[in-house]
């Protein structure tokens, strides 16, 4: 393309700093919001209206914002359970499945003290939560490790296998909360039971204290990948196979090993969603919803290329959204999916700005 | 000897084709100018001429801007200044497409094949012609006369992770070739060949520039080949021409001092160093190449501190294998591997590391380094698990940038920093951060796969020196070459392979040339 004698250049970046691949997101999302009022306007409703209820409800009611941040710490949970094995350069499709796992070794714990059939629990709450939030670690470390095992010891394709738990773990949460296992409601509402309020998360300022999870995790990761040998191990996995093992790295062990701490990051968000807040553990009806739970995990690793801490404010962003756009849907009686469709679309425009983060335009002079 | 092989070549080849009229200008390009985002000038108001009918030879040092320049030749480059013209046309090479368009076509330092698909079918991947109904017959046929014009014999129903380095090179011209390349330019093409496979494609190549005006920028660090094969040679030093001159006129000394700046000395001094005790005894060792097919059965031998054991071999030999299994990249299938007192045969791969084993491997790209990496995580590959830089799991960085540095320095290694990503450097530079790396590992048992392909002469002098330093310091190397220049210059043992089994082990003061190359072919017979 020329223009009064300029031409217009694509150029490959060698590096890119950080605050410019913030800014190439923000357009990103500008130019997605931009190009979403198409279906505002379809709807016959003045997108900025509907942005302005979106994005008040979502960042500034305080009932609105209290969601959005429970929402914030399941995404940015599921993103680390998919940032880690992704860095190892293998595909954790397989977060619901570990979710549910998690859910259900939480609840177990819950239900081996009582907390099904009464409202006061024996032991303390201080030693119940743990306990909860270890099992649903350990279950979804669990779920994940089998899949690690599976691809470390006989390179079966994790995407498959991963899949392929989901399945077993979906029907396996059906049974155990609505058809028939021990972790039925009583009330028979087809979930599970509800934990007594003892031990659900304790909460600073309605914001429940998993928040402190996250904190936690994203200081330990970006140190995990910025300074140690294991860090070290899974980047180089995750680049060259080959050269992993020439540099004696065992790629079996470590296969295994990200996708424990990734099942284990999933196991923590199902405590998070299930146990931490609502209390209960229900499921999709069918197995074709339970995707989107945990999908936003991949979209959101993606997105922040693996970053941990990039994941934070994509997540807190995609939180606010789908929790804004519900509201706003139900209020301006738009269609059903409306939110989603929202999603969609801006995580289709961030992806592709990403092409920005490869190549540099550059409008030169050309000589005559 | 040399000028002789190629005025027989000639000789033969007029009588086959009409000769072309030589002298047309093909390709010219005048101030080509890049610097990389890094700051890197990697070409300086490049002028360069082609002319048809002639094979032209682009030599310089490693990191001189030659992939640079012939890459953007090809399109795949953009140059901040400076012009392209073809047959006296202005070009405006966006991509690859343009310029194949323009009758361009290039064969990478580094192969770019699909493994898993056949020969035909690579060749007919991204060709113009296979957007619409695939006349598969038909394009074989095309490419089969093709071939068979120029003497390439390749199964183009082969699935191309069954050919050798040699056919792969092939396809990879035939390729070009039949998107109508005129001008084909060729990145160390003959680096991962076999003598015979050298041969072979020295040959097509001069039927090439004798009928098709096919004009052949080569690119390569064996100056032989130069002086045998091509007619004008330009010389790049830090990204500028810093000579241009006819191959009548220049001998290797003088090719060699044009590159370099200074004096090469082709004759290395090898010291004596009194042999020490047995480090490595190997015994009846066997195992598999990737096809599952025996590489190599029954090799036995002791190798002692001091001492080098140079294995010469043609590629394919088993060698390579040999080298994996001793490593511990690849699995023995029988038989037993010794190290200082030790049974290893079993031993992980980091282990081996630990006791001082290091294996500077062939493959640099794929197996030697990583791309994205920095040159500091690099030498981390082979640092990571030392307690000297690694403390309780936590990575020490800034003891790790000092030993970069060192490397850096003590290797003359042309990078812009220590931060560099290893996909940024030129091919022989980070052969060198690769040896480097190695080498500052002080290995007791060092594995040296080619050590010096793709080095320019004056880096192949150097690393040299640098094994026969660390023989004096009572090392014991494994030399795997496929020059025997090479082997003779630096070991104390030559064991040529050939078919999987060690043909004999001679000690240097009894090698012969002309027997370890007999040997080195199969055709030895034992009187
Ligand atoms: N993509 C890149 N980004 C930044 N610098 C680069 C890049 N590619 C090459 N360089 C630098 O440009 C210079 C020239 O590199 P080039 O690959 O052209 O050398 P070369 O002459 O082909 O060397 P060799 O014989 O080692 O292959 C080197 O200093 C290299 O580090
Ligand atoms: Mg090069």
């Amino acid at each position: 393309m020329t223009i009064f004698g300029y031409q217009l250049k694509l150029v490959r970046r060698a590096t890119l700093p950080s605050w410019k691949a913030a800014v190439f997101s923000v357009l990103a999302v500008l130019f997605g919001l931009v190009l979403f009022s198409v279906v505002f306007f379809q709807a016959h409703v003045d997108p900025i209206t509907a942005y302005k209820e979106i994005f008040s409800y979502a960042f500034v009611n305080t009932y609105g914002l209290r969601l959005t941040i429970s929402r914030f710490i399941f995404l940015a949970l599921v993103t680390y359970a998919f940032i880690i094995p992704f860095r190892a350069g293998l595909w954790n499709i397989g977060m619901s499945g570990q979710l549910y796992v998690g859910a259900l070794a939480a609840f177990g714990v819950a239900y081996a003290f009582g907390g099904r059939d009464s409202s006061t629990i024996q032991l303390p709450a201080g030693l119940v939560i743990p306990l909860m939030m270890i099992a649903a670690a350990a279950g979804g470390g669990l779920m994940g490790g089998i899949a690690g095992f599976l691809k470390g010891r006989w390179n079966v394709n994790e995407i498959v296998s991963t899949m392929m738990l989901n399945f077993i773990a979906f029907y396996l949460t059906s049974k155990m909360i609505k058809e028939g296992g021990v972790f039925m409601n009583p009330g028979g509402r087809g979930e599970s039971f509800e934990l007594p309020a003892s031990i659900r998360a304790p909460t600073i300022m309605d914001v429940p204290t998993t928040i402190f999870l996250v904190l936690i995790l994203v200081i330990l990761l970006q140190f995990l990948f910025a300074k140690t040998s294991l860090g070290y191990k899974i980047r180089a996995f995750g680049n060259n196979p080959m050269a992993a093992r020439y540099a004696g790295i065992d790629t079996g062990k470590l296969s295994v090993l990200v996708f424990v701490m990734g099942g284990a990051f999933a196991g923590l968000a199902a405590y998070h969603y299930f146990g931490a807040v609502p209390g209960v553990f229900k499921i999709p009806r069918n197995y074709g919803y339970f995707g989107d739970l945990a999908f936003y995990g991949i979209i959101c690793g993606l997105i922040s290329m693996g970053n941990p801490l990039a994941a934070l404010p994509v997540a807190f962003f995609f939180g606010g959204l789908s929790i804004g756009g519900r509201f706003a849907q139900g209020k301006l009686h738009l269609g059903f999916g409306i939110d989603y469709a929202l999603l969609g679309v801006l995580m289709i425009t961030l992806v592709m700005f990403q092409f920005f983060y490869r190549y540099q335009m550059m409008w030169m002079k050309k000589e005559e | 000897m040399l000028a002789d092989a190629k005025a027989t070549r000639g000789a033969q080849l007029q009588n086959e084709f009409v000769v072309a009229e030589a002298g047309e200008v093909m390709l010219e390009a005048k101030g080509i100018t890049k610097r990389f985002p890094n700051g890197v000038l990697a070409n300086d108001h490049i002028d360069f001429t082609l002319k048809s009918g002639e094979v032209h030879a682009v030599l310089g040092e490693n990191g001189a801007g030659k992939t640079t320049l012939m890459c953007i030749l090809f399109g795949l480059l953009q140059p901040d200044e400076g012009e392209i013209s073809i047959r006296g046309q202005k070009m405006d090479f966006r991509s690859p497409l343009d310029a194949i368009e323009a009758g361009i076509g290039m064969v990478h330092q580094h192969r770019k094949l699909i493994p898993a698909h056949s020969v035909i079918e690579n060749i007919i991947l991204g060709h113009p012609q296979a957007r619409g109904v695939l006349k598969l017959k038909q394009i074989e046929e095309e490419v089969a006369a093709l071939a068979e014009s120029y003497g390439f014999k390749v199964d183009l129903r082969a699935k191309v992770w069954q050919l050798s380095e040699g056919e792969k090179q092939v396809v990879e011209i035939l390729k070009a070739l039949y998107r109508g390349a005129k001008i084909l330019i060729l990145d160390e093409p003959t680096s991962a060949l076999t003598p015979v496979e050298t041969e072979k494609l020295l040959d097509s190549i001069l039927k090439m520039t004798r009928r098709d005006l096919g004009v052949v920028p080569f690119i390569t660090h064996k100056l032989p080949i130069v002086l045998s094969l091509c007619d004008h040679v330009t010389v790049l030093q830090r990204g500028k021409v810093t000579a241009r001159l006819q191959t009548c006129d220049a001998t290797e000394q003088i090719l060699a001092k044009k590159m370099v700046g200074r004096e090469v000395i082709f004759n290395l001094k090898r010291p004596e160093v009194p042999t020490g005790a047995q480090i490595l005894k190997v015994e009846n060792l066997s195992a598999r190449n990737n096809k599952g097919i025996m590489a190599f059965e029954g090799v036995s031998f002791i190798l002692q501190e001091g001492e080098i054991m140079g294995i010469a071999g043609v590629a394919g030999n088993g060698q390579h294998e040999l080298a994996e299994v001793l490593a511990g990249l690849r699995k023995a299938e029988g038989g037993s591997i010794n190290f200082l007192g030790q049974d290893i045969t079993n031993m992980s791969i980091l282990n081996r590391w630990r006791m001082g084993i290091g294996y500077t491997p062939a493959e640099r790209t794929d197996v030697g380094s990583i791309g994205a990496f920095s040159l500091v995580d690099n030498i981390f590959m082979n640092y990571y698990f030392d307690e000297e830089f690694n403390h309780k799991g936590v990575l020490d960085y800034k003891k790790m940038q000092r030993l970069t540095h060192e490397i850096i320095e003590e290797f003359d290694v042309a990078t812009p920093g220590i931060d560099t990503s290893a996909h940024s450097m030129s091919g022989g530079n980070l052969q060198k951060i690769i040896m480097g790396r190695v080498f500052s590992r002080k290995p007791l048992l060092l594995i040296a796969n080619l050590p010096a392909q793709g080095l320019d002469v004056g880096a192949t002098e150097f690393v040299q020196r640098k094994l026969l330093e660390a023989r004096s310091n009572q090392a014991g190397i494994i030399l795997i070459s496929e020059e025997l220049d090479e082997i003779l210059s630096l070991s104390d043992w030559v064991a040529p392979m050939y078919e999987g089994k060690i043909v004999d082990f001679i000690p240097i003061a009894e090698a012969k040339k002309e027997t370890i190359g007999a040997m080195m072919a199969g055709s030895y017979q034992e009187k």
